[in-house]
């Protein structure tokens, strides 16, 4: 069963790559909320009530449904529709698939007995995309996307590694960065409406 | 510590229900006079080292740091005040302006206080937040673009940071992340690990400490604030950088072979850091910039420092607390000049000797004390680095640092010379000149002087207790 949530979220990072819309990143990003859902359900050893009420609301409620609300409702109000790339799509599916190589190559090397070698290799797989993304894509929204991809990342090799943080620490880092998304939400939609774009090029009035 | 917590927070939020600027100012009044009272109550009863709601230890480190943001706040906020005025802003954004400085405040001394490698993590997370409105404040375009970078850089360094602190917490037992108890079991870890945890750690952190790789968008961000802000972020924020590093260091001095790699790791950053500082320094044409530039000059010799170690060790923890008088003094000297020229560009402004004798006076020592001229207590703290560079043997290095800091020099000297003697560029509408706020400022100015001459022992023992990690 993990597995195939694994394959499976392997599959919404192939598809990120080729992805022309933004709405379909979105999509993206609530697929993978619910695949971290099913993905953190599977794993729990045993039920604790409070454990599972805040992997429900981390993955099912953030990661799946708010995040994405949130991305949604600033694409309706700056009305920006398609990525603009440096790169064809073709290009974007080669880089991803170089980055899928590369993790299951770092993975190998790196990983010890106390590590899940499947979690260790896609989280860094996403972390990975996450940076391509940034770097091969020039509207500042696919940034976002992408910093939201690193952040999926980051939580999938949290499984990897079999670290379990204090409940305390977890919520706090949670809230940091749901505030985090609405605050570049928030700023994103100011750049549109001051700047009147969304190209990243645009963003480098200030140099020396 | 919940109680103050609790009580400065309320305190920071309270001007955004208040009616007017004065009971903003009362406000911020309270709030330092509650931050003063907290490091005295520490103080006088004997509380240092003690552990708080589990994640929180008023070790010495925290407390000497608590004190120095303390005092920068408090004439960042009698600055503000002034700086505001002469913008005219609304009341509106006077009293968000303040909830901010104060909520950033609030945020930084969580940074210092934090004794849990994760919440230490949200802390300086939090402070991003808080930041982001001071950077903004200005509403220009150019603001605009910094804040953006700043958020999303820093968002996405300090993601990565997190991916270190998961790597380092694979040696925790029982999920204890509290620094004492990595301490004790870091030596079991994979040293692979480690080193990528240290790596991932330090680069996030970097956004913060202003240093390479991350150090931009403290620059940006130093420019787009208001000066008072940015004296304050450059000052207080950065040190919570630091402090966060000199942490992890502490950590990992227990790590056996990882530490020593560890400490190639800072050595190399700190001479990008002074590279970069050294280029810019002479390309940059703000004044603001031009500072922050200097902070990432000064960053990069604090990292050497803590890279070699030893003595010099010593030396990087004293530069940090001297640059801090420094730094946050030339800050609010610069925000004296934006108010008399309305510009920072330094190929415009000029002859300021003649327009504002006591600011370029004060200009022009700060510079001599921020270029490590004797009896600044930088010097000091550079002589210290350079004698345990030349007793490691490292004459490359000390030949490296030698080359930049030449460079260093040249350029900030060659900017305060061109600040009061070349002649302004255009017809520039010249503001009324605030002696007071220079006089203020030159006083952070000489108790750096004085520590340069006379270091009180409370201090060399603070420092003492702080760098020995045995």
């Amino acid at each position: 069963m993990t597995l195939s949530l694994i394959i499976l979220y392997v599959l919404t990072l192939i598809y990120l790559a080729i992805a022309e819309r933004f709405r379909s990143h979105t999509t993206i990003l609530t697929a993978q909320g619910l695949l971290l859902f099913g993905i953190a359900l599977v794993r729990m050893h045993e039920f604790h009530p409070v454990e599972m009420g805040f992997i429900t609301i981390e993955t099912l409620v953030f990661k799946a449904i708010a995040i994405p609300a949130i991305l949604l409702h600033v694409i309706r109000k700056t009305k920006i529709n398609r990525i603009h790339t440096s790169s064809s799509q073709f290009g974007s599916l080669v880089m991803s698939i170089i980055a899928l190589v590369a993790s299951c190559t770092i993975t190998y090397y790196m990983a010890d007995d106390r590590t899940d070698m499947i979690f260790f290799g896609v989280a860094l797989y996403a972390l990975l995309s996450g940076l391509i993304l940034i770097v091969s894509r020039r509207r500042i929204f696919a940034h976002l996307v992408g910093f939201l991809i690193i952040e999926n990342g980051v939580f999938l090799f949290s499984m990897a590694i079999g670290v379990e943080l204090p409940m305390l620490i977890n919520l706090a880092i949670m809230l940091d960065i749901l505030i985090s998304i609405l605050i570049l939400g928030m700023f994103l939609r100011r750049v549109d409406d001051d700047i009147h774009t969304d190209e990243s090029d645009a963003l480098t009035s200030i140099k020396d | 510590m919940l109680i103050f917590l609790i009580l400065t927070t309320l305190l920071a939020l309270s001007p955004l229900v208040l009616r007017s600027m004065r009971a903003t100012n009362v406000v911020a009044g309270i709030f330092f006079a509650t931050n003063v009272a907290a490091i005295a109550l520490l103080l006088v009863f004997g509380r240092i080292d003690s552990v708080m709601l589990q994640i929180f230890r008023a070790d010495t480190l925290a407390v000497l740091f608590h004190a120095l943001m303390t005092l920068v706040l408090g004439f960042a906020l009698l600055h503000s005040s002034s700086y505001l005025k002469a913008e005219d802003v609304s009341t509106t954004s006077y009293k968000t302006y303040y909830t901010l400085l104060m909520l950033l405040a609030v945020a930084i001394t969580c940074v210092y206080y934090s004794d849990n490698v994760a919440m230490t993590w949200v802390f300086l997370e939090a402070t991003t937040i808080c930041s982001a409105g001071i950077i903004y404040h200005r509403e220009f375009s150019q603001s605009l673009e910094a804040t953006w970078k700043y958020i999303f850089v820093c968002s996405t360094g300090i993601a990565m940071a997190y991916l270190g602190i998961l790597l380092l917490s694979t040696v925790a037992q029982h999920g204890e992340l509290d620094y004492a108890s990595l301490r004790e079991v870091i030596e079991l870890g994979n040293p692979l690990y480690l080193k990528v945890a240290f790596l991932l750690i330090v680069v996030g952190y970097s956004c913060k400490m202003e240093i390479f790789p991350l150090y931009t968008v403290g620059v940006d961000a130093n420019y787009a604030a208001p000066a008072p802000a940015s004296a304050f972020i450059s000052t207080a924020l950065v040190n919570a950088g630091f402090l966060a590093i000199m942490r992890i260091y502490t950590l990992f001095s227990a790590a056996g072979e990882v530490f020593a790699w560890a400490r190639h790791v800072l050595i190399l950053i700190g001479i990008l850091s002074l590279a970069v500082g050294a280029m810019f320094l002479r390309r940059t044409n703000n004044y603001k910039r031009f500072l922050s530039y200097s902070t990432v000059e000064n960053m990069g010799i604090v990292a050497i420092g803590m890279g070699i170690g030893g003595v010099a060790l010593w030396a990087a923890v004293f530069h940090v607390v001297c640059h801090t008088f420094v730094k946050s003094s030339m800050f609010f000297q610069v925000g004296i000049i934006r108010h008399i020229y309305d510009s920072y560009r330094i190929n415009r402004i000029g002859n300021y000797l003649n327009i504002n004798r006591t600011g370029a006076l004060c200009f022009y020592i700060g510079t001599l004390v921020l270029l490590a001229f004797p009896p600044s207590p930088l010097f000091i703290s550079e002589v210290m680095i350079f004698s345990e560079v030349v007793s490691m043997g490292s004459w490359w290095l000390l030949a490296v640092m030698l080359i930049l800091m030449c460079v260093v020099i040249y350029s900030i000297w060659l900017r305060a010379l061109r600040l009061n003697y070349h002649s302004n560029q255009d017809k520039l509408h010249l503001s009324e000149v605030n002696r007071r706020l220079s006089y203020s400022a030159a006083v952070l100015l000489v108790v750096a002087i004085v520590l340069g001459l006379w270091q009180p022992d409370f201090l060399s023992e603070a420092i003492d207790k702080i760098v020995n990690i045995g």
